[in-house]
C-alpha cells in the first residue's frame, strides 16, 4: 500500500481543530475519520492482481536512436483502475516517461508507450512495471510490481556506414563494372565478347578472335569467393578508452565496414570474439544476413578485464578454418600484451594465412607528443615520443612477418582498413 | 577577444552573476529579516527595562528613593528594606508595619502568596498583573496614561492632603466598587485603595513620586510619606532577582503553552509523518545494473610522463625526444627508415641535417646525440632546439 500527500495535507489542514476544540478527542476524531478513509480507499481501490499486461515493440534498436515499447494493460477486475504506473528499465536504456497515469474501466485496455534511448550497447531488459492504484477518495493507494518481461537489444550504431557507398564505389572501378577492364593482377578469366571500341588492344584474344572471324576479348575479373575471417580481441586492452568510446566500439565498427564491403565483393566473411573463450561468433551466414548477424552477435558484447589468450585465439582460428584467408585482427597494438602473446605464434598463422592487424591510435598520445611549454608537457611530450617509439618498432615487428598493419584513429580506422582489404584485392593477394 | 567572451557568458555564468542572481531571489527574505530586526529594536526601545536601582532605598541616583527612606527615619518611621519575600513577610507580621512591595515583576507565584497572607497594610507600586490578582484582587490594570499630573479628585485623606501629585507616566486601574480610587485619568484611577481580608492595600500606578529624582516636584514627598509612612515601620521589599532555573515554581515554557497548540503541533508532527510516509513509498525498485569500465587509453603514458617527472629521468626523456625527432627528420632526408636508431648512421644524418639548415654541424650533433640535459631548463632548451631543427628542415 501507499499513502498519498492528500492524506497529509488532509492531515494538516486538520491541525486547525485542536485549536477550535481543544481537546484529544478532537485528535482521535480525526484520525479515526482519516482511517477510515485509508481503509475505505484501500478496499474499494481498483485490483493491480487483476490486471493482465502485455508487451509489444522494438526489439533492437541502433545505439544513439529511439526505440519504442508499448505496454497493453488490460483490465479483467470488476473495478476500475486509476492508477499511476512506472516501467521500470535500466538506467542505461533512459526511459521515458517515467510515469504515466492510466485510467482503464473494467475489461478495458489501455497503452502505454515507453521510448528507450540507450546510452550503452548490449541488452537492456524491462525490470518490472509498478503500479499504484489509488481509491475514490485519493488518500491511499494499493502498490504492487508486475513482471511483463521485454528485451531490447541495443546494437552497434555502425557510424562508419557513411563512408560504405564511396568504397563501394572503388570496389566498383575494380571490378570493372563501371570503367573498362584492364588486365592486371588479382584477377581471373571471366569471359569472352566481341570488342566494343575502347577496349585496350590488349586485351584481345586473337587465338578465338580467328576462330570467330571477329575480334574478341577476353574480360577478367578481380577474385571473388576469398575468404575473410574478422578476429574481436575482447581482452583488456579493448576496454581502454579513446576519447569516449571504448577500443572494443570502434574495433567493431571497423569490422562492421570491412564486413559489409566484403560481402558485396562477394566474399565470405566469418567474425570471431575471443579474449580467453570464444564470445561471439558468426560463421557462413549468407551475404544478406551477414550484416543483421555480426550486429546482433557484436551487441551484448562487453570488454573482459582479463589478458586475451593469443594461443588459444589463434588455435581456434586454425581449427575453424582451413582454406587460406585473410585473418583481420581487430587489436590493440600494446608491445607487452603483443610480446608476449601473439608475436612468438604469428609464424603458424602467416604460414596458411594473410594477416591483418588493426588498431586504433589514441589522439591524446599526439597531442602530448605536441606538447610544449613548461617541464609537465616536456615529460608529457618524452613518454608520449616514447609509446609511439615501442608502436613503430611493435609495427616495423609484424611487418617483417609479413602482416598488414593499419593503424589509425578512431575515426580513421574503418575507412584505413577497408582501403587496405580494397588494395589487397586489387593486388591480388587474398 | 571581447566578442568571444560575450558569445560564451550566457553559456556559464561567471561568479559575479552568480552572486547577483543569489542576491536576486534572496533579497526578499533579506528585507523582512532586517524589517523584523528593526521591529525588535524598536519595541525594545519604546519599553525601556528600569533600571536596576529603580525604586531601591539604598540607591542615591535619580531613580533610587533614598531621599524617602531618610525623610522617613527622621520622622521616626525606620525604613527595612528587605530584599526576599520570606524575610519581608515575616518583618511584615509586626503590627503597625506598612509593607512596601517594588518590582513585582521579580517576585515567583509562590512567593506572592506568602505575601499576601501576611497581615498588616500593603502599598504596591507599579504591581504586576500576578501581583495584582494576589494581592489587590479586584483592582485590574487598564491602561498606560502618559500625563505628568494629576489632581486627586477623591475622598483620599493622603490623596488629598499631597493635592497635585506629578506623575510621570503611569498605569491606570479598574477599581473595584467599594475600592476609593484617585488621581483619575477619563475614569480610570492611578491610585487604589481596597480593603482585602481585614488589611489595606493601595495601589500606586506609578513610582516616580517616591524617587529621589521627582520627590520635590509638586506634592509627591507628601504623597510619598502619607503613604508609605501610615504606620510606625516600613519593610521596603526589593526582591532581588530570582535565581536563573532555580526556585520550585519556575514553569517551564511548555506549561505556558496552551492545550490547543499542543495538540495542534501534535497534529502537524502527525501530517509530517504521513507525508514522509507518501514520499519514503517509492515508484517501483532502485535499479542496479553494472556498469563498463572506464579506463582511458592514454593512461599508461600519462603514468610513465609522472613517474619521469618523479624521478628527474632527464636523460630518459631526453633520449625519447631525440629518437622522436630523429625518426620524424629521416624520411625527409631521403635516408633509409632504419637509419634513425641505428648509431652507425649518425654521423651521416647529422651531417645531412647540417647541410639542410645551415646549422654549424657540431650543433647538431649534440642536439640529436649530446649528452643528457644536465638541468629541467636545459631539457625544456632541447625541445625548443629539437622544435627548430625540425620546422628548418621541413621549410629550409
Amino acid at each position: 500500500m501507499a499513502v498519498t500527500g492528500r492524506l497529509g495535507l488532509l492531515a494538516a489542514l486538520g491541525a486547525v481543530a485542536p485549536l477550535v476544540w481543544p481537546s484529544w478527542w478532537t485528535l482521535g476524531a480525526l484520525w479515526g475519520l482519516l482511517a477510515l478513509g485509508v481503509l475505505a480507499d484501500l478496499a474499494l481501490a481498483g485490483s493491480v492482481r487483476d490486471l493482465v499486461l502485455h508487451r509489444s515493440g522494438d526489439a533492437s534498436v541502433r545505439l544513439g536512436e529511439t526505440a519504442t515499447v508499448s505496454l497493453v494493460v488490460e483490465n479483467a477486475g470488476r473495478r476500475r483502475v486509476r492508477a499511476r504506473l512506472r516501467d521500470v528499465w535500466p538506467p542505461s536504456a533512459a526511459s521515458s516517461p517515467r510515469v504515466t497515469e492510466i485510467d482503464v474501466p473494467p475489461g478495458e485496455r489501455r497503452r502505454v508507450e515507453t521510448r528507450l534511448t540507450p546510452t550503452r550497447r548490449g541488452d537492456r531488459a524491462a525490470v518490472t512495471v509498478t503500479i499504484r492504484s489509488r481509491g475514490p477518495l485519493g488518500l491511499a493507494a494499493r502498490q504492487l510490481n508486475r513482471p511483463a518481461p521485454w528485451t531490447v537489444r541495443v546494437l552497434p550504431s555502425f557510424p562508419s556506414r557513411r563512408h560504405l557507398p564511396g568504397k563501394l564505389a572503388k570496389l566498383r572501378t575494380l571490378t570493372g563494372q563501371h570503367v573498362a577492364l584492364i588486365r592486371g593482377q588479382g584477377t581471373e578469366f571471366d569471359s569472352l565478347r566481341e570488342y566494343v571500341d575502347g577496349d585496350d588492344v590488349r586485351s584481345i584474344d586473337w587465338r578465338a578472335s580467328a576462330r570467330r572471324s571477329d575480334v574478341v576479348v577476353r574480360t577478367w575479373r578481380p577474385e571473388r569467393d576469398r575468404r575473410i575471417y574478422l578476429v574481436l580481441d575482447t581482452g583488456r586492452t579493448s576496454a581502454g578508452r579513446v576519447g569516449d568510446i571504448p577500443r572494443l566500439d570502434c574495433s567493431m565498427d571497423a569490422a562492421l565496414l570491412l564486413g559489409a564491403l566484403a560481402s558485396r565483393a562477394g566474399d565470405r566473411v566469418d567474425l570471431l570474439a575471443y579474449d580467453r573463450r570464444v564470445r561471439a561468433r558468426v560463421e557462413g551466414a549468407s551475404r544478406s544476413d551477414l550484416l543483421p548477424a555480426m550486429v546482433q552477435a557484436m551487441a551484448p558484447l562487453e570488454p573482459e578485464l582479463i589478458e586475451s589468450d593469443a594461443a588459444g585465439m589463434v588455435s581456434t582460428i586454425m581449427s575453424r578454418v582451413r582454406q587460406r584467408c585473410l585473418v583481420v585482427l581487430l587489436t590493440e597494438l600494446n608491445p607487452a600484451a603483443m610480446e608476449e602473446g601473439l608475436l612468438p605464434l604469428l609464424p603458424q598463422l602467416t604460414a596458411r594465412h594473410l594477416v591483418m592487424v588493426a588498431a586504433v591510435a589514441d589522439p591524446r598520445v599526439g597531442e602530448m607528443a605536441r606538447a610544449r611549454g613548461d617541464l609537465a608537457a616536456v615529460y608529457d611530450a618524452a613518454a608520449a615520443e616514447r609509446a609511439r617509439a615501442d608502436r613503430r618498432r611493435l609495427t616495423a615487428e609484424l611487418r617483417r612477418h609479413g602482416v598488414e598493419v593499419v593503424d589509425a584513429p578512431p575515426e580513421e580506422l574503418a575507412p584505413a582498413l577497408a582501403d587496405a582489404y580494397l588494395a589487397l584485392k586489387a593486388a591480388g593477394r587474398l | 577577444m571581447t566578442a568571444a567572451l560575450s558569445g560564451a557568458a550566457p553559456a556559464v555564468p561567471g561568479p559575479r552573476q552568480t552572486a547577483a542572481r543569489r542576491w536576486r531571489s534572496a533579497r526578499g527574505v533579506v528585507v523582512v529579516l532586517l524589517a523584523l530586526v528593526a521591529l525588535a529594536v524598536a519595541i525594545a526601545l519604546l519599553e525601556s527595562a528600569p533600571e536596576p536601582q529603580y525604586l531601591d532605598p539604598e540607591s542615591p541616583s535619580r531613580g533610587g528613593t533614598r531621599a524617602l527612606a531618610q525623610i522617613l527615619a527622621r520622622r521616626g518611621v525606620p525604613v527595612r528594606t528587605v530584599r526576599d519575600a520570606e524575610d519581608a513577610a515575616k518583618a511584615a507580621r509586626r503590627p503597625g508595619a506598612v509593607l512596601v512591595i517594588v518590582r513585582s515583576e521579580r517576585l515567583t507565584p509562590e512567593e506572592l502568596r506568602l505575601l499576601a497572607d501576611t497581615p498588616g497594610d500593603v502599598l504596591l507600586v507599579e504591581p504586576t498583573r500576578p501581583a495584582l490578582q494576589a494581592l489587590a484582587p479586584g483592582v485590574h490594570r487598564a491602561t498606560t496614561d502618559f500625563e505628568d499630573v494629576a489632581e486627586p479628585g477623591c475622598g483620599l485623606d493622603a490623596a488629598v492632603r499631597a493635592g497635585r501629585v506629578h506623575f510621570g507616566t503611569s498605569e491606570v486601574y479598574q477599581s473595584p466598587p467599594d475600592g476609593i480610587g484617585c488621581y483619575v485619568s477619563g475614569e480610570l484611577p492611578r491610585l487604589v485603595r481596597v480593603r482585602v481580608g481585614g488589611r489595606t492595600v493601595t495601589v500606586l500606578g506609578s513610582g516616580a513620586p517616591l524617587t529621589n529624582g521627582l520627590l520635590d516636584q509638586e506634592g509627591n514627598a507628601a504623597l510619598a510619606m502619607n503613604l508609605a509612612g501610615a504606620g510606625d515601620s516600613v519593610v521596603w521589599l526589593i526582591p532581588d532577582l530570582p535565581e536563573p532555573g532555580g526556585g520550585s515554581g519556575a514553569r517551564s515554557w511548555q506549561d505556558l503553552v496552551p492545550h490547543g497548540v499542543r495538540l495542534f503541533l501534535v497534529e502537524l508532527g502527525a501530517a509530517l509523518l504521513l507525508a514522509a510516509l507518501w514520499r519514503m513509498r517509492r515508484m517501483g525498485p532502485v535499479v542496479a545494473e553494472p556498469l563498463p569500465v572506464v579506463v582511458r587509453s592514454a593512461e599508461t603514458v600519462e603514468g610513465r610522463s609522472r613517474l619521469y617527472r618523479a624521478h628527474r629521468a632527464r636523460d630518459r626523456a631526453a633520449d625519447a625526444l631525440r629518437s622522436g625527432a630523429r625518426e620524424r627528420l629521416v624520411p625527409l632526408l631521403g635516408l633509409p627508415r632504419g637509419a634513425a636508431q641505428d648509431p652507425a648512421m649518425a654521423q651521416e644524418i647529422v651531417s645531412a641535417v647540417a647541410r639542410r639548415t645551415g646549422w654549424d654541424e657540431q650543433a647538431v650533433g649534440s642536439a640529436l646525440y649530446g649528452p643528457p640535459p644536465a638541468d629541467d631548463a636545459g631539457l625544456v632548451a632541447l625541445t625548443d632546439v629539437l622544435d627548430d631543427l625540425e620546422r628548418q628542415v621541413r621549410r629550409p
